[in-house]
């Protein structure tokens, strides 16, 4: 199986492509000026942001980048593209020939290409109608080599993708968008517009399913263009696919050839590589390291700069206790506060994880009780919340959350409650 | 030669001039159809003076068709930027748009609804495609005008009135608010009735631009030279008439130049390769034109989008349906290698070694193959044959080199035009030659409306 993908990124710009018009969220049809128009008698202009920011992809998808590159009209007729040509990128586009590391296997990167959006189509009942606001929004497609041989492949493709591009700026909490190319056999089908990596999963899933039985009933594949219907959940035919000749594709020449030789980037950071070092003598596994880091810049720095300083699991468990309770990111000096504490064997709850980020002392030590004293402690607990022992029946680990509870609300140190707790257990099984 | 723009400037000017201005251009225009808009209210800007647009030039507020059914009623939201820094200047005032071949696809003017006809005698051509450009610049006493080359349409039209007629170097003068016909060949220039003029207007116009990347060219030379060079390989499509009236120019100039023969070797097929080039890009740039956007409007918005469409097509002019078929063809990926890219190849060579000779000096050539042909002459013409008579025009422009037409010598009362081209930058030097030619050569214009 042969999979390759073509993926659309939305770069992070305050403004168009080719004109100034803002990006931001308005009013249907009110961001917009002669250019993204496209009436006639406008030219182009270059946003530099645009071209930095997928200067940054193409590098960091170590990529091929000349000192100039231009652009291509591609001519097709329809009514969301005001020119009727978009302009993209072919030979001269900002990156060719680059990678992408998924585990042990590289994905061979065709391009990375600038390009414009169209206008958006909003279909109302009978009514078609066009909002220009998206004309021009700056895009940036990565078209990869048929690399990819698997779902998970697919899955680790896409993974490693979001986190090179959330470290060079590239904002991802919109879904990812892309065609999905699929080849069971000889023939290659394009699944157009998927949306999201559920249904890139769901439309590969499909095509590989319906290609196969094609094959085992001795029939012949049709090189073909499909749509994925998300409520279906299939792909479907949409037309006889384009060949290259009919977009007609022809130099740019009010761009001319840019020269992005001197042009500013963000340099790339490679996770999975990162975690490999960090995990390298620490208790911890370089896969905890990377889950943890990939979308999270913040969690990156700090485990680096503590490296070697705490345990490397104290350090993780830090972060994550903190993550549990505060939507914020943390500071190093709370991380280090709460990784002393969690060395020092205390289970921190909310309340101690918010007073250390507020810079209140967190007492270490805990009420005295004895045996008998724990017991009642616990057993009013019980009586109070009897559904909780119905729950441990099914999940013995409800056990944690009764020991959270009870130790902080009388601070009691959770090791203690915990062995009392698993004799009263004992005896209600 | 004095400047026009300075006399009229400095002159008193009678009560009611612009009014009556005005009114005599509406019935001379009757004839000679040399403007699509004349503008009432030119007296408005107080004491500047006119200047037309080719109508390919986006004027704000004013219909701007490109000679074009399919931009019937299209107003533009705003200026080119030549207009806007015309006006700015406070020294020009907006008198109207001219006539000329659709989008600028001709080398006569006669593919307009109503062909602008020959300042000299109304039942010859224009030239094309600047067409009303060069007529109203041989009718109005004190007028400038704004014209466009693509392949030849400012130097061919202004031979043939006997104006001047100067195309700058590519990329020094801004082309926002042109409507595109071949992006990397359109240039918008001068047509005056001396050089000084063309000199003042070119720099109201000139220089970097943010809204067009391809304007770029800031330093502008005035490198004089002393060779002339006449291209051997050219020599053999001018008629009889043209050569020998073009080797009395050659006479008369070798009194202060050196004249040359020199073969560039490849000239010959710059027509080919400008067409093919030219072709391409128009008919990308003509895909936006669907009918419902702006300029022309379909009624019936509900039919399906193919149909809808080529409905609204049907309504370009035949050469420019010929040259959007011809344009699809040459870029479609199984003949691309075959014809664009070979021609793209032949204009970098053709840039290299023009761009080499212009170094040592300017090239000398009638601007027109033929005489002055009458309107019912071109239209036994078949597009090929239209298209040849561009030889001596396309080189230069396929080079983006500037060159300057002007008129030396009047054949059967109408004017002959030689043209001069130079290095890129080099466009005033061009302009100086012209001046020092018009210190012993007696410019005839058979109309003067507008005089004081
Ligand atoms: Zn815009």
């Amino acid at each position: 199986m042969k999979i390759g993908l073509e993926v659309h990124v939305a770069l992070p710009t305050k403004s168009k492509l080719f004109c100034p018009c803002s990006l931001d969220d308005a009013e249907p049809n009110t961001n917009i000026c002669p250019i993204c128009m496209g009436f006639p008698g406008s030219k182009p202009m270059l946003n530099e942001a645009a071209v930095e920011s997928a200067l940054s992809i193409a590098n960091a998808l170590h990529c091929r980048i000349n000192n100039s590159m231009s652009f291509v009209r591609k001519v097709y007729f329809y009514p969301d593209l005001p020119k009727c040509y978009q302009i993209t990128q072919m030979d001269g586009a900002i990156g060719s020939g680059g990678y992408l590391d998924i585990d042990e296997k590289k994905v061979m990167i065709r391009r990375v290409q600038v390009e414009e959006d169209p206008a958006q189509i909003v279909r109302e009942g009978l009514l078609t109608l066009l909002d220009f606001n998206r004309s021009g929004t700056p895009l940036v497609e990565i078209v990869t080599e048929p690399d990819i041989a698997s779902e998970e492949e697919l899955r680790a493709f896409i993974a490693n993708l979001r986190s090179i591009l959330y470290y060079i700026g590239v904002d991802i909490n919109k879904e990812i968008k892309a065609d999905l190319n699929v080849s069971c056999a000889e023939t290659r089908v394009e699944v157009k517009n998927v949306t999201g990596i559920k249904s890139l999963i769901a439309a590969l899933r499909y095509e590989v399913a319906r290609q196969n039985a094609l094959v085992k009933a001795g029939k012949e594949i049709a090189r073909e263009t499909r749509g994925y219907n998300e409520k279906k959940r299939i792909t479907e035919s949409l037309r006889e696919k384009e060949t290259e000749d009919e977009y007609g594709y022809m130099y740019e020449p009010d761009l001319t050839v840019f020269n992005i030789s001197g042009m500013r980037y963000v340099p790339p950071v490679y996770v999975s590589k990162i975690a490999e070092e960090l995990a390298k003598g620490s208790d911890m596994s370089p896969k905890t390291i990377k889950e943890m880091t990939m979308l999270d810049r913040n969690s990156l720095e700090l485990i680096t700069k503590l490296k070697g300083k705490y345990k490397m699991r104290s350090i993780i468990h830090a972060i994550q206790r903190y993550k549990k309770y505060n939507e914020d990111e943390p500071r190093q000096d709370t991380i280090e506060k709460m990784i002393s504490l969690i060395d020092a064997g205390k289970l921190l709850a909310g309340d101690a994880v918010h007073a250390i980020k507020a810079g209140r002392s967190v007492s270490i030590e805990y009420a005295r009780l004895n045996g008998p004293e724990i017991d009642r402690v616990i057993l009013e607990f019980l009586k109070a919340n009897p559904h909780v022992l119905s729950e441990y029946k099914k999940r013995s680990k409800t056990a944690n959350l009764i020991i959270d509870k009870i130790a902080k609300a009388h601070g009691l140190h959770p090791k203690e409650v915990a062995e009392r707790l698993a004799l009263i257990l004992k005896r209600h099984k | 030669m004095p400047s026009y723009i300075k006399e009229f400037l400095k002159a008193e000017k009678p009560e009611g001039y612009y009014e009556a201005l005005v009114e005599s251009l509406h019935k001379a225009n009757r004839e000679y159809n040399a403007f699509n808009v004349i503008d009432e209210n030119v007296g408005q800007s107080g004491n500047a003076m006119p200047f037309s647009t080719k109508s390919n030039i986006c004027v704000k507020g004013v219909e701007t068709t490109a000679g074009s059914k399919m931009l019937k009623g299209y107003i533009p939201p705003f200026n080119a930027t030549v207009v806007e820094r015309l006006l700015d200047s406070g020294r020009f005032a907006f008198i109207g748009e001219t006539n000329m071949d659709e989008f600028g696809f001709g080398t006569f003017g006669v593919n307009a609804a109503l062909p602008a006809r020959n300042a000299f005698d109304k039942n010859y051509v224009a030239g094309g495609s600047s067409s009303g450009a060069a007529v109203a610049t041989a009718m109005l006493k004190y007028h400038v005008a704004l014209a466009v080359s693509t392949g030849g349409s400012i130097s061919a039209p202004a031979a043939l009135n006997g104006v001047v007629g100067f195309t700058p170097t590519y990329g020094t003068v801004s082309r926002y608010g042109l409507i595109d016909y071949a992006n990397s060949l359109d240039k918008i220039g001068v047509m005056a009735r001396n050089s000084d003029d063309a000199r003042i207007v070119f720099d109201a116009m000139r220089g970097g631009d943010g809204k067009d990347l391809t304007c770029a060219v800031g330093n502008i030379g005035s490198k004089k030279k002393k060779k002339l060079f006449v291209i051997e390989e050219l020599d053999r499509y001018a008629d009889k008439t043209v050569r020998a009236n073009f080797s009395g120019l050659l006479d008369r100039l070798s009194a202060k130049y050196d004249i040359e023969t020199r073969n560039i070797g490849a000239l010959d097929v710059a027509v080919e390769a400008y067409y093919i080039l030219a072709m391409a890009e128009a008919s990308t740039n003509l895909a936006r034109y669907d009918g419902y956007k702006y300029g022309l409007q379909l009624k019936d918005l509900a039919t399906r989008y193919n149909e809808f469409f080529t409905e609204a097509r049907a309504n370009f002019g035949e050469e420019a349906k010929r040259r959007i078929l011809l344009g699809t063809f040459i870029r479609s990926e199984s003949v691309k290698a075959k014809y664009y890219t070979k021609a793209a190849r032949i204009r970098a060579i053709i840039i290299k070694r023009m761009g080499e000779l212009l170094k040592e000096g300017f090239i000398v050539s009638p601007a027109f193959p033929m005489q002055t042909p009458k309107i019912s002459e071109v239209e036994r013409l078949t597009p090929v044959q239209t298209y040849a008579t561009d030889i001596f025009t396309v080189p230069p422009n396929l080079g983006g080199f500037p060159h300057i037409t002007f008129p030396y010598h009047y054949q059967d009362g109408m004017p002959m035009g030689a043209q001069i081209i130079g290095e890129h930058a080099n466009d005033y030097a061009l302009i100086d030659f012209v001046g020092e030619w018009e210190g012993e050569f007696d410019y005839r214009y058979k109309h003067n409306i507008g005089s004081l």
